[in-house]
């Protein structure tokens, strides 16, 4: 039969301190979403714009992984093999994307 | 032998070659796996959006911003409720846990309403479908493949909250509770990948016409 920790035993208080954590990133991941809809009505350049809403993203899903997911408690061979799998799929996105670049995925029919 | 010892730390196991335990690493080299997978529906979403045939509708014409936002705001809080569920569980509180895991699903619920209600929009009042324009493709299956990692993961959350009364479950059923926020936490960051480049990205960027 499993037991609660006791409340004052030390597991207890960083039990009570992730929750707090968990919390307030919700609250900031909250917050920077709405960042990213309000950056899309700034009438800024579109360099900026791009750079600012994938900036966002990126700390969005840092934040996810990190904590939500327990990769910064975890050991560092969890994170190794996510990233890996994280560069691979950034490495495919970059290769097609690059291969089939603006004139490659031009329709047949299309007509200038 | 493994899953005792899993118990005792959720993120050690001395008895495994790598200290980690097995059912999480086998999970993280999933969620890689998968990784890549999305990679490569994202990318072909990038490239085919870039020449939309002539007469085929603006995305943002089509896109309801208020309501995506909505639901991502939906299930940025979910991800929240999974990982307090998974925190209760490795302290022990069944009782919280089930209630957390009963308010994940039911966001995920709200999250999957959200895109039934925005498919059919976009089918029947903006007629763009997965057949006739590259854009509807590209946007249906991805989202759809999207969709159905989190119809599944809602299914193996209410499966998990039924198996959470069997006698016996506690903090050493902890891992599979971890395991299955992982993938839940997964599903979160694709969404966070898909609303920036599918949907945000549209109205900063638009495709040459």
């Amino acid at each position: 039969m499993d037991v609660a920790l006791p409340s004052d035993s030390p597991g207890h208080a960083k039990a009570s301190s992730r929750f707090h954590v968990f919390v307030q990133i919700a609250m900031v991941l909250a917050v920077i979403t709405g960042l990213e809809i309000l950056l899309i009505f700034l009438p800024f350049a579109k360099p900026l714009l791009i750079g600012g809403l994938v900036l966002l993203s990126a700390v969005k899903f840092m934040f996810v992984i990190f904590v939500f997911m327990h990769l910064r408690w975890d050991r560092i061979f969890c994170t190794i093999l996510f990233f890996i799998g994280l560069v691979l799929a950034g490495g495919i996105m970059w290769a097609l994307v690059s291969l089939f670049g603006v004139k490659d995925s031009l329709p047949l029919t299309f007509q200038p | 032998m493994s899953s005792h010892a899993a118990t005792l730390d959720p993120h050690q196991d001395a008895t495994t070659a790598t200290g980690i335990p097995n059912k999480k690493l086998l999970f993280w080299a999933f969620l890689a796996s998968d990784c890549m997978f999305f990679g490569a529906l994202i990318s072909t979403h990038l490239v085919y959006r870039q020449h939309p045939p002539p007469g085929t509708p603006l995305p943002t014409q089509v896109f309801n911003i208020e309501l995506t936002s909505f639901s991502t705001f939906i299930l940025l809080m979910s991800s929240l409720m999974m990982a307090l569920a998974v925190n209760a569980i490795q302290r022990g509180q069944v009782r919280s846990m089930r209630r957390a895991l009963l308010t994940t699903a039911l966001f995920g619920l709200i999250f999957l309403g959200c895109q039934v209600y925005e498919f059919r929009d976009f089918v029947y009042e903006k007629h763009l479908t997965i057949t006739n324009s590259i854009f509807g493709s590209t946007f249906f299956t991805l989202t759809g493949t999207h969709g159905t990692h989190v119809a599944v993961g809602v299914l193996w959350l209410l499966s998990m909250y039924a198996y959470s009364f069997r006698k016996g479950f506690g903090t050493r059923s902890a891992i599979d509770v971890e395991s299955m926020g992982l993938y839940w936490h997964f599903v979160d960051i694709v969404w966070i990948v898909i609303f920036t480049a599918v949907y945000l990205l549209e109205y900063v960027l638009p495709a040459a016409r």
